[in-house]
């Protein structure tokens, strides 16, 4: 099997669409395509728990068909995503990357999300990867894909939506959906270098989806770029009565706003913690900073602020995710500890180790900082952000207790329910992408999306592919 | 309770689990850790309910 290289013009869904419609490309050719690179390059790069290419191509041959007839469904139709395995997706099974879950969980069924997108027309690659229940790193004893990043095989992808982020990254999916509890969309997208958006709390119904955090989930698009995510969220967002935190919100046409313009738009810099931290590798940084001159020198204006407690409510979102997940998983671990990934199994008993107190002061904090914030939002459009303090760490350096004690920058849009986008920035000299993060008010997905697309007009970072069709098998 | 092992231990035990001796080390080293962050968060004392007037008192 073969991994030809993607074009550059069909490397992103605007531009496999705008090709699918003016006839030079045919949704069939396309996904063959995406599913030769995926099968000769999933041994290498671990994208994929499951490959549906029969489906696939059913899909892709309806959609030509459609398309040839006039039914034209919008953007997404006949393009090729990437489902990660915690969200349910008729035709194939749920893993979680785990021997926990029951296999029969989901079976048959499409999560709301997913019915979304295959009534849009879109094309189903496959299942995948993600990190054990969307928590655990990966342990390769257990029979599933481990997965590596596309830039540099010895670094990590991120997780836990590790899988879309490889396979957005390395051409074998144009697209498609992660969940972000604690920054599971946002770092995956940062080291893969492209685009990720975790959407504000109850945007996207998360019912049908194997649950880690149940008040801070949230299911977001990741894509090469802005557009492409504002293509998915118009599909995927909106009210649905199966999830109790779905809001009631109007959807906006979001592609239709992404103009280029931030002409007025003020940017929020908390300097403290988020750019002035030891751990802050200094070319992230830097690249970050040379992103916000140029929105500048777009007609933006940015102002350093303090964000007071930043450390603080990195930790209590972790507190807050280990105890809702503990809640989710304490029969499994008293009776099938060792059926549970060496990593996961500890990650997840840490939630017995809070009490109480712990927890309930941590809603306290919770409270607090989303008025600090808020209050911040006053005088502010958004606050920008590095998405991580540095670039994909070396796999074998990764541990659950180092993560516990590294500065992470994306926790605190979890905790307080907001928007965040991931948008690649450059890359370091070491060849590993760095990024940024871009936060809004709440259900402003439009803006922080605006903001990220504005950049990537005048940029083209987002559009840059890892050289890895030589590791096909 | 005298250390952080021996709170472990009850924790464990109360919670059911029986890890296996490989599991011990990362469990240890996770338990000082979350001691830490909770004493940061609960250090930060504008959300604390302790202040006068957010404490809710009836007169006759």
């Amino acid at each position: 099997m073969t991994a030809t290289p993607l074009q550059t013009t069909t490397s992103t869904i605007k531009g496999a669409a705008t090709a699918l419609r003016d006839g030079s490309l045919t949704s069939t050719a396309l996904t063959q395509q995406i599913l030769d690179r995926a099968i000769a390059l999933n041994p290498a790069l671990g994208a994929y728990v499951d490959i549906t290419a029969d489906a696939a191509l059913e899909q892709a041959a309806a959609a030509d068909t459609a398309l040839a007839a006039g039914d034209d469904r919008g953007p997404l139709q006949g393009i090729p995503l990437a489902i990660k395995d915690i969200i349910a997706m008729k035709g194939a099974a749920t893993t979680a990357n785990s021997r926990v879950l029951a296999p029969t969980w989901g079976a048959g069924t499409d999560a709301p999300v997913v019915a979304r997108l295959r009534d849009a027309g879109a094309v189903f690659v496959g299942k995948a990867t993600t990190s054990e229940f969307a928590i655990g790193l990966p342990d390769a004893t257990k029979g599933f894909p481990v997965p590596h990043n596309p830039w540099n095989i010895e670094h990590t992808p991120a997780g836990s939506s590790s899988g879309t982020g490889i396979a957005v990254s390395a051409g074998l999916a144009l697209g498609g959906l992660g969940t972000d509890t604690g920054g599971s969309v946002r770092s995956p997208a940062a080291v893969n270098g492209h685009t990720g958006l975790k959407v504000t709390f109850g945007r996207v119904p998360k019912s049908g989806v194997v649950p880690l955090g149940f008040s801070l989930d949230s299911i977001g698009p990741m894509a090469r770029s802005a557009w492409d995510c504002a293509a998915l969220l118009e599909v995927m967002a909106g009210f649905d009565p199966t999830d109790p935190n779905a809001a009631q919100q109007p959807v906006p046409a979001y592609t239709e706003l992404l103009d280029g313009s931030v002409d007025g738009l003020r940017i929020a810099l908390p300097m403290p913690y988020f750019f002035d931290h030891e751990q802050l590798d200094p070319e992230m940084h830097d690249a970050v900073l040379v992103a916000v001159k140029q929105l500048v020198g777009l007609g933006a204006s940015s102002t350093e602020v303090e964000l007071a407690h930043a450390a603080e409510a990195k930790d209590a979102n972790h507190i807050i995710l280990v105890a809702e997940a503990y809640a989710y998983h304490r029969n499994n671990l008293v009776n099938r500890w060792t059926d549970y990934g060496v990593h996961t199994r500890p990650t997840l008993a840490r939630g017995a180790f809070y009490s109480a107190g712990d927890v309930a002061q941590a809603e306290r904090f919770r409270m607090m900082f989303s008025r600090q914030v808020a209050a911040l939002f006053e005088n502010y459009d958004v606050i920008i952000t590095p998405s991580a303090p540095t670039p994909a760490e070396r796999a074998a350096d990764l541990s659950p207790s180092k993560r516990l004690q590294v500065v992470s920058y994306t926790g605190h849009w979890n905790l307080t329910g907001l928007p965040a986008v991931a948008i690649p920035v450059g890359f370091s000299t070491s060849g590993l992408p760095l990024s940024m993060q871009i936060v809004g008010k709440p259900f402003a997905e439009a803006t922080v999306l605006k903001v990220a697309d504005a950049l990537q007009q005048i940029t083209d970072w987002h559009l840059a592919m890892p050289p890895v069709d030589a590791l096909a098998a | 309770m005298s250390n952080e092992s021996e709170q472990l231990a009850l924790v464990l035990a109360m919670a059911g689990v029986e890890p296996i001796e490989t599991d011990l080390g990362p469990l240890a080293t996770a338990y000082s850790i979350a001691r830490e962050n909770s004493a940061l968060v609960a250090s930060v004392t504008a959300a604390r309910y302790e202040e006068p007037a957010l404490i809710f008192s009836a007169r006759p």
